[in-house]
Formats: structure tokens, C-alpha cells, sequence
């Protein structure tokens, strides 16, 4: 298990991050960001790879919310109106059984105490919750009672349920304490008496088992279920919603004859409601049903769910993006690693390249050599055939001019030698103090004689004032030896050659180098400095020397850029700086 | 007029000089042109009368194979050695499509040389 966790970070670790700086080589990479690569590659592929699964997943979620939505929206509208009907049979119940109490008896059975008693006694059996029964004339007065509590006489005609229950057939009072400090019902019956007046049945009911019919449609912890009256006042108690008798806080909703479900906020917390006017055609009640369900409590098993998902979502994410890192990783390696080989090829190249340039200059100089040894030859054979042809040895005059002549032809060799061993021991110097005049001259010294007899016309213009630059000497001159080589290769007969150095800042200096030859054409001039492009058909060109040339003035922190025009020449300037940044040569 | 075996062009002086003086010592006649143009004009004078051109490549006015060139206008009998220090392989093929006799590099063996000459002469005394 140890042995895992590092070749895992091996595996995911990109090659790139153990690459040592190495001055030379680098310039040779064709990609320098592998940091920016690699990040790219684990985004683009990130983005490709999870974005299905986001939206797939967010889709998911609001399919369930909406399913759930509604399912919660039915579930309490069920609820709700089985409750109202609950409560509304309740209510109507009740009632019937009072109307068919004062049909059946009549006022005067009704007045007598004695069978008031037993009807509520009956009514106790029957349906339960009936505290007290009571008869009332036109004007308010008791006229006869049955109950616990001794209120004969009393009169009721200021009371508001009095004022109501004489306007209507029937009516149900909200729940009040009234005289006794307990919460009740009123529900009167109004009847016509033989001489034409009317009287009313009263009776009260206690609120119990009321409230035990609504807390029996409770459904768990999260739901609540109670009455209000029209001003939204509790009148059964409620869990989360106040006290009986209080005002709820909740905005209430529309009154409607129909059980209504919608969602609302209370204190924060998403509720489900339903609510309905508990009303029928016969009775009237001023009560309002209301089924509140706090929405999270309801969808918990959802919300379990849903965790339960996103857990296996985010190790899902985890895992596509470790093998999204192992695939970007493993691409930006294959890529540093080809990269890194032809970095290292191209540098072998570069010493190959020297090898060539400096072979180039060998055959300059053997061609500069060869006259004055031929007159050397020419010479000591002459000599040799005055011994052998005609005896000489008194001539000693003509003799010593002819080894005087050798002399000379001496000198001339030892010049050309001087010159090309001053000029390739600078290969093995790195920085020094370089006079760009001499080092270009110098390198001109292997072409004169081709100038010469190609009548190539050869101009140096460099200001008098100009500073010695403190480079990277070999490579300048190799950089020169590149240039003025591919120069008198592309100029004709009679064309020219100028090397113009101008001082640009006192940092940086201007090399162009003109030549009037074929010129290169435009879909070449891209691909010159490409490795292996060529247009020496004879194969006689690596397709190197420019690629390396811009190599190296990049090493030597300069840059170039050529111009050419087919058929009138070409122009390459190189601009350097004057003094080579530490640190740019390893 | 005379005849002349071997006429020598090339513009290193001290070169065609010695090698003249050679030739001489050997019992040959010479010539020297030091350029491509008098080398034309001596040719053009004596078309009939020489038996070997000696002709250097790089020549100060003209390059050698335009020389060839026009010497074999004058006239194509006359064999023409190139004798060059420095003829690239380019030369070579040039020189030969132009029908040069020989393609020598410098410095010349003078008994080659001389042998050569013997050669086209019994050639041409035939």
C-alpha cells in the first residue's frame, strides 16, 4: 500500500516539472509552456468529461424537486380535504341532531327542564362533547337549561352569537371561553313557536373532541393541522403556529370554498399549505382549515437521497479527474519527451554544423594555399632541373632569387595558416571581447579570393566609432560564417555583398547583411529557418545552417529577420545586444 | 610563324613564368597569357600553330571555362588542359562537357606534362 502513493504522484506528476535548465538546449524546444500544456489538456478534458455529468445531474435534480413538488402538493391536498370533511361532518352532525331535537320536541317539551335533561343526557351518548343544552325566547332570555352549570335566567340578547343565531336557521359561534373560562362552541337551532314568535336551541360543546378529530389527520413531526377564523386567529391550538386565540403570523391565504394548496415561507422555512373554508350548503362556520407541512421535514427521504447521489457524484468527479490529470500527463510527457530528443538531436546537429562550417573554411583555405604552394612546386622544380639540365652551381644570383621567390610563397602559406588558426581558436573561447570589424574581415578572408574571380563585389560598412561587443565570440563567428557562406552561394557573377553594422541604442547594435542574389521566394521565407529545409536540390545542404544561425543569435540574446525579394536579393539583420546578459550561457 | 607546343594561362605570374622556363629547359616552345582576353587573342593569331593549352580556372577578367568555350569556337583541334588550385567537382563536369583535354589540379607533374605533349604530337604527326 506504502509502495502506491508515490508511484501514483509518479504517475500523475508530469515529466516536464524535473527539466533542468539547460541554456544551450532550450532554445532548441519547439514548445517552452509544458506548465500551460499540461493545465490546458486536464481543463479542455475536464470540461468535456463533467459537463454531460453536471447537467445530467443538476436535470436529475430538479425532475425529483418538481416530482416531489407535486406529489407533496397532492398528498396535502388529500390530507386536507379529508380533514374538512372530518371537521365538516363534525359540525353538521351536530346540527342535524339539534334540529331533529327541536322538530321532534317542540317549545314546550323543550322548556321543561326535566326533558331538556334527558335529551342532553341522549345527546352525551349519542355523539359526545355536548356540555350543555339550552332554550332561549326571542328576547335573549334563558328559559329553561340542562348542564353542569346553573345559568337559568340568564340573558343572552346583547351577546353577538344571540344577535347571529336569530338571523339564520342555524348558526356556529367561534370558539370562545365566555362565562365558564373554557374554550367552546355555540351551535343554535332556530325554531317557530304555535303563536308565530320564534325561540331558539342552544348547546354548547366543548372543543376536545374537536381537537382530537384534527390531531388524528396529524401526520408526523412535520405536519400541523388546526383551525382559524376569518381574521385569522387560531382557534385550536397549533405546534409551530401560535397559541389558540392568537393571530397566526403566517400571510393568509385567499378564503376559498375549495380546498387550496400552495407554498409559502415561514420564518424562513418553505411550508407546504392547504386550506379550506369549512362550509356547506346548510351550514355556515366561521372556521378555516389549515394543513401546514414544513417542506424539508416531508422530503428528508428525498434529501437522503439526494446526498446518497452526490456522494457517489463527487467520487465519480474525483476519479474522472484523477484519470483526466493521468491523461494530460501522460500526453504532455510523450510530447516532452520527443521534444527533449530533438532538442538534444538539434544540439548534436549544432556541433555537427561547426564540424561542417569549419570544413567549409578548411576548403577556402586549401584554395588559398594551393597557389602559392604550386609556385613553391614550380619553383624548387625549376630549380632542380638547373642542376640536372645544365650545371648551375656558378649562377648563385639567379638561385637566390628563385628560394627568395620560395620564400615568399612561404609567407604567403604562413599568412593564410596564422589567419585560420586565429580564427578557429576563438571556437574554444566562450565570452570575450569581440571587435565585430576584424571578426568580420576575417571571415571575408576565406571568401577574397572567390570574390575575386566570381567578381563579387564585397563592402563593410562599419562606423568608426562602434563598441566592442562582449559576446559569446565562437558563435558569432559562426552565426557571420552561416550568413556571408549562404550569401555567396545564392549571388551571381557580378552581384554584391555589403555587411552594414550600425550602433542602435547603446545596448544593441544592427548587423544587415545584403546580398543582390536569386533572393528567396515567399513560401520559402517561412520555412528557411525550419531544421532540414532545403532547397539545395543536389543534396549537397543539411538544411541546418539558418535553423542553427537562428539558434544561436538567439542564445546570444539577439533576434533576426530577413527580407527578400525574389530575383533582386536578400537581406538578413541581426540585432544583438552589446553586452550578453549573465547568466544566458550555461 | 612558329610553332608553339604548349601556350600556358594563368594569371599567378611566378607560376607561369617557372613552368614556361621548364617547358624551355625540356626543348618545348611556350607562350604565356597572363588573363582570359590576351589568352583569345593569342589563340585567335596562332589558331593553327599550338599543340596544348594550359588553362587556369580563375583567371582576373574571364572564368575559365568561358576561355574554353571560346577556343573551341576558334578552333575545337587545339586540346586544352585545365590546370586549376582550386576546380570543384562542378568545374570538372563543365570543363569535360565543354571537351577539355585533361582536368589537373595544381601543382602539375611537368613529366606528366611533358608526356602528354609527346602523346598529342605523335597524334598528330599521324
Amino acid at each position: 500500500m506504502l509502495k502506491i502513493v508515490p508511484e501514483f504522484l509518479k504517475a500523475i506528476r508530469p515529466e516536464f516539472r524535473n527539466h533542468k535548465k539547460n541554456f544551450h538546449q532550450d532554445a532548441y524546444y519547439t514548445f517552452t509552456n509544458y506548465r500551460y500544456l499540461w493545465v490546458i489538456g486536464i481543463f479542455i478534458l475536464a470540461v468535456t468529461a463533467l459537463s454531460p455529468l453536471f447537467m445530467a445531474t443538476l436535470t436529475y435534480h430538479q425532475l425529483i424537486e418538481t416530482s416531489v413538488d407535486s406529489d407533496l402538493n397532492h398528498r396535502t391536498k388529500q390530507l386536507t380535504d379529508a380533514a374538512k370533511s372530518a371537521v365538516t361532518f363534525f359540525m353538521e352532525e351536530r346540527l342535524n341532531a339539534l334540529t331533529f331535537t327541536v322538530n321532534e320536541n317542540g317549545y314546550d317539551q323543550l322548556t321543561d327542564n326535566a326533558r331538556l335533561t334527558e335529551i342532553l343526557k341522549n345527546l352525551k351518548l349519542g355523539f359526545g362533547g355536548v356540555t350543555d343544552l339550552s332554550v332561549l325566547d326571542a328576547d335573549g332570555n334563558q328559559v329553561a337549561y340542562a348542564g353542569p352549570f346553573n345559568l337559568e335566567g340568564k340573558n343572552y340578547k346583547n351577546q353577538s352569537w344571540f344577535e347571529q343565531s336569530i338571523k339564520k336557521m342555524n348558526f356556529i359561534s367561534e370558539v370562545f371561553t365566555g362565562y365558564r373560562g373554557v374554550p367552546h362552541i355555540i351551535i343554535t337551532v332556530r325554531s317557530a313557536k304555535s303563536d308565530g314568535s320564534f325561540f331558539i336551541l342552544r348547546a354548547t360543546l366543548d372543543t376536545e373532541r374537536l381537537m382530537k378529530t384534527l390531531s388524528s389527520y396529524k401526520t408526523g413531526a412535520y405536519a400541523d393541522i388546526f383551525l382559524v377564523n376569518r381574521e385569522g386567529i387560531l382557534q385550536t391550538p397549533s405546534m409551530h403556529y401560535g397559541a389558540i386565540f392568537t393571530p397566526t403570523n403566517l400571510i393568509f391565504p385567499a378564503n376559498s370554498y375549495e380546498t387550496d394548496v400552495n407554498t409559502m415561507t415561514f420564518n424562513g422555512i418553505s411550508i407546504i399549505s392547504g386550506h379550506s373554508l369549512i362550509l356547506r350548503d346548510m351550514v355556515t362556520t366561521p372556521f378555516t382549515l389549515m394543513v401546514l407541512k414544513e417542506k424539508a421535514g416531508m422530503l428528508q427521504f428525498w434529501m437522503d437521497m439526494r446526498s446518497k447521489f452526490n456522494r457517489i457524484i463527487s467520487a465519480s468527479v474525483i476519479i474522472i479527474i484523477i484519470v483526466i490529470t493521468f491523461a494530460s500527463t501522460f500526453m504532455v510527457n510523450k510530447l516532452y519527451r520527443a521534444d527533449k530528443a530533438k532538442a538534444e538531436t538539434m544540439m548534436q546537429m549544432e556541433q555537427t554544423q561547426q564540424l561542417a562550417s569549419i570544413g567549409q573554411l578548411a576548403a577556402g583555405v586549401a584554395h588559398e594555399i594551393n597557389n602559392p604552394l604550386a609556385v613553391i612546386n614550380q619553383t624548387a622544380g625549376y630549380m632542380k632541373d638547373l642542376f640536372s639540365f645544365k650545371d648551375q652551381t656558378q649562377n648563385t644570383d639567379e638561385l637566390i632569387e628563385y628560394i627568395d621567390s620560395i620564400l615568399d610563397a612561404v609567407d604567403r602559406c604562413g599568412t593564410i595558416t596564422r589567419q585560420l588558426l586565429g580564427f578557429v581558436k576563438q571556437f574554444d573561447v566562450k565570452i570575450k571581447n569581440v571587435n565585430l570589424q576584424k571578426l568580420i574581415s576575417q571571415v571575408l578572408s576565406f571568401h577574397r579570393k572567390e570574390a575575386e574571380y566570381r567578381q563579387i563585389n564585397v563592402t563593410v560598412s562599419i562606423p568608426d566609432i562602434f563598441p566592442e561587443l562582449e559576446t559569446d565570440s565562437s558563435k558569432l563567428q559562426q552565426i557571420l560564417v552561416n550568413l556571408v557562406n549562404n550569401a555567396f552561394q545564392a549571388v551571381e557573377e557580378g552581384n554584391s555583398l555589403d555587411i552594414v553594422a550600425r550602433q542602435v541604442d547603446t545596448n544593441t547594435i544592427e548587423l544587415v547583411i545584403h546580398d543582390t542574389g536569386c533572393g528567396i521566394p515567399e513560401e520559402n521565407l517561412k520555412k528557411i529557418h525550419e531544421p532540414f529545409f532545403s532547397t539545395k536540390k543536389d543534396k549537397s545542404g543539411t538544411g541546418l545552417g539558418l535553423s542553427i544561425t537562428y539558434s544561436l543569435i538567439k542564445k546570444l540574446g539577439g533576434r533576426i529577420s530577413v527580407q527578400s525579394t525574389e530575383g533582386v536579393g536578400t537581406s538578413f539583420t541581426i540585432i544583438l545586444p552589446v553586452k550578453i546578459k549573465e547568466g544566458r550561457i550555461a | 610563324m612558329q610553332h608553339i607546343d604548349i601556350l600556358i594561362v594563368d594569371d599567378e605570374a611566378k607560376f607561369a613564368d617557372m613552368l614556361a622556363k621548364r617547358i624551355e629547359l625540356r626543348g618545348c616552345s611556350k607562350a604565356v597569357c597572363y588573363d582570359g582576353k590576351s589568352a583569345l587573342d593569342w589563340v585567335s593569331a596562332h589558331a593553327d600553330r599550338i599543340s596544348l593549352i594550359l588553362l587556369d580556372l580563375q583567371l582576373p577578367d574571364l572564368y575559365g571555362t568561358m576561355v574554353l568555350t571560346n577556343i573551341k569556337t576558334i578552333n575545337p583541334a587545339i586540346p586544352v588542359i585545365i590546370l586549376t588550385g582550386h576546380g570543384t567537382e562542378k568545374d570538372r563536369l563543365d570543363c569535360e562537357r565543354l571537351g577539355a583535354y585533361r582536368f589537373i589540379h595544381k601543382p602539375p607533374n611537368i613529366d606528366e606534362l611533358m608526356t602528354i605533349l609527346e602523346h598529342i604530337k605523335e597524334k598528330s604527326a599521324c
